[in-house]
């Protein structure tokens, strides 16, 4: 379904560059945010620069929405932080921190994205999550407890939205070189890879491949499910 | 394109509803919900009727697609509310248990 309005947190770099680049390719028209300015320029991709953890800023961010596109058809929880750290020395600033942005600020974006969504007549949502949380490494506790709360969120909003139309799955990355793994020492990050069923590092065309798959109007039956990828889980 | 959020398009100053507006929007609301339900679904269209709980035929989802109704009919009258409260499953204190309090409960919020 092409000409679609979708929304896509965390759009700087990274994944959520490629989603936006490729929804974009789809002829969709794309909202994105993020703290910093985008480097996309397009015609049909407008960009806020918003903190997703400031509830007053995303409530504006959804009213412009409204007002710009009416309704929206997809949302694409992609903003996320994340900490390498043993439990023992990991700040409590530093938790909150992580669970504001990977968990509370795709629960604030869904809430109020459900009610632009629900006019849509193939409804998506997307959330981010990691295989740190079936692989549950030792350094990762509170970014793979956060990714697990975010899994068990996106099948509960799976069953309360899926009257609306609105699906609501969760796509598990396995590494890709991307900012977010920049503090990861790289032999952490092989031997997760060497771990895999398909080892290799995964690419951000691997994650645009299984968002695309939610999005099709055709999965309107895939609901509440959780994608790894490189056959973790 | 970039767009910081200062420059975005303000939405109109929210209109300030009575409450004998408001319990027109939330019956009207139920109206039209109720082309939408079964015959043995029906909600009651008064001002005494029991939207939650006991002797409701709405469970919680129900509530919830009502309510988001009712927020549409709220911004399409220029008094855009958000309805959302901690004891809105609460089958003894949910402000939402009746027209009469949920009336009350969006005149409140419309007052702040």
């Amino acid at each position: 379904m092409a000409g679609r309005h979708v929304l896509i947190t965390g759009a700087t770099r990274g994944i959520g560059e490629a989603l936006v680049r490729h929804c974009l390719d789809a002829g969709d028209s794309v909202f994105g945010c993020g703290r910093t300015p985008s480097a996309v320029s397009h015609p049909q991709y407008t960009h806020f620069c918003v903190d997703v953890t400031a509830p007053a800023a995303v409530a504006q961010l959804f009213e412009d929405v409204r007002t710009q596109a009416a309704t929206l058809d997809v949302l694409i929880n992609n903003a996320g932080v994340a900490s390498m750290n043993a439990i023992v020395l990991t700040p409590d600033e530093t938790a909150r921190r992580i669970v504001d942005t990977n968990v509370l600020a795709p629960f604030t974006f869904t809430r109020l994205a459900v009610r632009l969504l629900r006019r849509s007549p193939a409804a998506r949502i997307v959330n981010l999550s990691s295989v740190a949380v079936p692989l549950r490494l030792e350094g990762e506790a509170i970014y793979a407890a956060s990714k697990s709360a975010l899994e068990t969120f996106t099948r509960i909003a799976a069953r309360e939205l899926g009257q609306f139309g609105i699906t609501c799955n969760a796509v598990g990355p396995s590494p890709i070189r991307t900012a977010l793994v920049a503090g990861v020492p790289d032999a952490k990050l092989q031997a997760m890879v060497d771990a895999q069923a398909v080892r290799r590092w995964a690419t951000t065309a691997d994650v645009v491949n299984v968002v695309d798959f939610f999005l099709r109007p055709e999965s309107s039956m895939i609901t509440g499910q959780v994608v790894y990828l490189g056959g973790a889980g | 394109m970039s767009q910081p959020l200062s420059a975005s398009p303000q939405p109109p100053a929210a209109r300030r509803l009575a409450s004998d507006e408001i319990l027109d929007l939330v019956l009207q609301t139920i109206r039209t919900s109720n082309q939408s339900r079964d015959a043995a679904s029906q909600l009651e269209v008064s001002p005494g009727a029991v939207i939650f709980g006991a002797g409701s035929p709405l469970d919680s989802l129900g509530l919830v697609a009502l309510l988001l109704d009712l927020e549409d009919e709220m911004r399409a009258a220029g008094c855009p509310v958000a309805l959302g409260d901690e004891r809105a499953m609460s089958q003894k204190r949910s402000p939402f248990r009746t027209v009469s309090s949920l009336v009350e409960y969006i005149a409140t919020i419309v007052r702040e």
